[in-house]
């Protein structure tokens, strides 16, 4: 059983259990080495974000999954299964591709999770080896094209994307634009970072407490003013963005009316994302006002979140084609130990009976010994070069696995020493395999 | 061949309307390389069908009722691909395509035969004013399809609704910004053909009275935007609604006109 990944997440774990199994970065390698050491594992990759602590391992002799839940319940107190998963085989790989596209995230399609996923693998590559590499690797470009190829990752899929995402609908670029923030909480920082990223020329943050005001303001290059005093300032402002603790509607038509009038027709997006609300509703009658509440921004985030799950079919087509050949890459892997040893026993006899027959033929000038040397490799690379071909084709297609087991046992290979760094048969072969075997009765 | 390469155009401009259309039935981006090749082909076979025209005819395009609403279409579809190429917007493919379409499948039904064209002096005085006025035509075309678009797209915004108007529509900014621009333009293009129609008609003595009110009252109405734009300072809104209605109205009158009217061969 080569590829097995076991872990927990967000799916099965609430956040208080998620948050003492995550490793910090430091932790991986030391925690990875550590439990190859006590199951045999080969390989080993550790992803651990704030949704998810998973375990990448290519199994040993042994199956590695008892010491993956010792360890993750050691780290936890308490049994981790309860809470976890196990995918084995083609369905861990397929799990990864899933995880490295944003599928099994929070946020159907979110990007960030390629990152922590390239992280992690960069973190643990002195853990990780052949298998886990090309996995891995494979996962994040498989990732890449489902975002390019599908609309998996397209539109606003968060309330302050969404408020940005209405913004522009309106304005298009925000670059230059300038807006007020009308609060200083933790929703109004939020906010106040989304637009500056979008390069909003004049952000001004009013406060009742002018001091948190000042503070917030400092901390993105805006200006702080009194609470009383934004009104005077609505007039040049294109985004108002609400997010008061005010029990009540604090921006009124009276007050958008008199800007609306200032601003000569020009349109102004006022985003209310305070609950209760803190604009009044009569202000949305106001021509060129467009005024958006908490359940508009979330009418957005469905509609995209929609949008994204109607692509999961075409993801899902992808996902299974990229598993497919990344298991016929797997299976090619097994031929490659049986075909070394069996060009190694080739190469022995080709030695012994090149001897034997120099032997035979007494002192040789150089030049007829080299051709004699050559006839006998040239001859044994042709009989070899074909069987090589098929054999490697079988061997990756999966229909071959019981000639590598005919290899084995026709020219003595199967008890030939296994190195320790060598590939080993997926389980779809091994279970060939033992059909083969069953069906020939041998050995 | 010239029919041939006619509908090949109009089947590119439906077909990058189509295309244009694809991203509101089917969740992918807008096709902007596809929309432009598509248009871009269009406009080259009906460029060669109005080059064969006036190779075979030995008459610019612009005279007789086939020719000039083919060279209308595609004055049209040019001025779209332009805005479409600066812009990197392709919605508005999905108004102005099929309104270069209509009538280059006009002048493909009723064939094209040249009309009565002077030469000389007069007959690149009549070339100039009859391709001025085309460009405005166009221009204020594009200028109405704009506008349609920002009242759809305000209408969806202030009614909250996010479907795919929302997602794939320009911003409301950029639809107003090609208004602006497609009306002061449409009133240059305009302004000089009535120029060039007055001084033509003074100079020799001609006089069409259909087309005379007809283009009077398409100027005056791209005139009315125009300068309600740059002098008035009209609202988005109101722009867009008057260039919309206005470029109708220009169009239902030119129909009546033509309906009503004598000289079945001609423009107007």
């Amino acid at each position: 059983m080569p590829v097995i990944v076991a872990g927990i997440s967000h799916r099965g774990a609430p956040v208080a259990i998620r948050e003492k199994i995550a490793y910090r970065p430091v932790e991986l390698v030391p925690t990875l080495a550590a439990l190859r050491d006590r199951s045999g594992a080969r390989e080993g990759v550790l992803l651990s974000t704030c949704n998810r602590t998973e375990l990448y391992l290519v199994e040993g002799a042994g199956d590695a999954l008892p010491f993956i839940w010792a360890e993750l319940s050691a780290r936890l107190g308490e049994e981790a299964s309860a809470y976890g998963y196990v995918r084995r085989d083609r369905e861990a790989v397929a799990h990864l591709f899933r995880v490295a596209a944003g599928l099994d995230s929070m946020i159907l399609g979110e990007a960030q999770i390629h990152g922590q996923v390239r992280d992690a693998w960069s973190a643990c590559r002195s853990q990780s080896g052949t298998v886990l590499n090309r996995l891995f690797q494979t996962s994040l470009q498989v990732a890449g094209r489902i975002r390019a190829d599908t609309a998996i990752a397209r539109g606003a899929a968060s309330v302050s994307t969404a408020a940005l995402q209405l913004a522009r609908q309106i304005f298009g670029s925000l670059t230059g634009r300038r807006a007020m923030v009308l609060g200083a909480g933790e929703m109004a920082e939020l906010a106040l970072e989304c637009l500056a990223a979008e390069g909003v020329r004049t952000a001004v943050v009013a406060n009742r407490t002018f001091e948190r005001a000042v503070a917030l303001a400092a901390r993105y290059g805006a200006t702080a003013m009194h609470y009383e005093q934004c009104w005077e300032q609505l007039a040049g402002v294109d985004v108002l963005l609400c997010s008061t603790a005010a029990p009540h509607p604090v921006v009124t038509a009276d007050h958008v009316r008199a800007a609306v009038e200032r601003r000569r027709h020009q349109p102004l997006c006022i985003l209310d994302i305070a609950m209760p609300r803190d604009v009044d509703p009569a202000v949305r009658q106001l021509e060129n006002v467009y005024l958006y509440d908490l359940d508009d921004l979330h009418a957005v985030v469905a509609t995209n979140l929609e949008r994204r799950r109607a692509e999961l079919p075409a993801v899902e087509t992808v996902i299974a084609a990229e598993v497919e050949r990344f298991w016929q890459w797997l299976a090619g892997l097994a031929a490659v130990p049986v075909l070394t040893r069996f060009r190694g026993e080739m190469e022995r006899v080709r030695q012994q009976e090149l001897q034997e027959a120099l032997h035979r033929l007494g002192a040789l000038p150089p030049e007829q010994r080299a051709v004699v040397e050559q006839l006998s490799r040239s001859l044994m690379n042709k009989f070899l070069h074909g069987p090589t071909v098929r054999l490697r084709a079988a061997a990756a297609n999966g229909r071959g696995l019981g000639v590598i087991d005919a290899l084995r046992y026709l020219f003595d290979l199967a008890d030939s020493p296994t190195r320790d760094d060598e590939p080993v048969l997926p389980p779809a072969a091994e279970a060939a395999r033992t059909t083969d075997d069953a069906q020939q009765g041998e050995p | 061949m010239i029919a041939i390469a006619h509908f090949i155009a109009i089947t590119c401009y439906i077909g990058a309307a189509a295309l244009a259309a694809v991203p509101f039935a089917r969740p992918v981006g807008a096709p902007v390389r596809g929309v432009v090749g598509l248009l871009g082909i269009g406009i080259a076979v009906h460029a060669l069908a109005l080059l064969t025209f006036a190779h075979r005819e030995g008459a610019v395009p612009l005279t007789g009722l086939g020719p000039s609403l083919s060279f209308a279409g595609f004055v049209l579809a040019v001025t779209l691909w332009i805005v479409e190429l600066i812009a990197h917007e392709v919605t508005l493919t999905l108004v102005a395509a099929p309104l270069a379409a209509l009538p280059t499948t006009f002048a493909n039904v009723i064939g094209l035969t040249p009309g009565h064209e002077p030469a000389g002096v007069r007959g690149l005085w009549l070339f100039a004013h009859i391709a001025l006025s085309f460009v405005g035509i166009a221009a204020f075309a594009t200028a109405a399809a704009a506008g349609t678009m920002y009242l759809v797209e305000r209408r969806e915004l202030r009614s909250r609704r996010f479907g795919p108007i929302f997602r794939f529509f320009p911003p409301l900014a950029t639809l107003d910004r090609v208004n602006h621009v497609a009306a002061i333009a449409g009133w240059l293009g305009l302004t000089l053909g009535i120029v060039l129609a007055a001084a033509y008609s003074i100079a020799y003595r001609e006089m069409n009275v259909l087309q005379l009110l007809w283009g009077t009252g398409a100027w005056l109405c791209v005139s009315a935007v125009a300068l309600g734009r740059v002098l008035g300072r009209w609202q988005a809104r109101r722009a867009a609604l008057y260039s919309s209605v206005s470029f109708v109205a220009v169009l239902v009158l030119y129909v009546a006109f033509r309906v009503a009217g004598p000289g079945a061969g001609n423009f107007l």
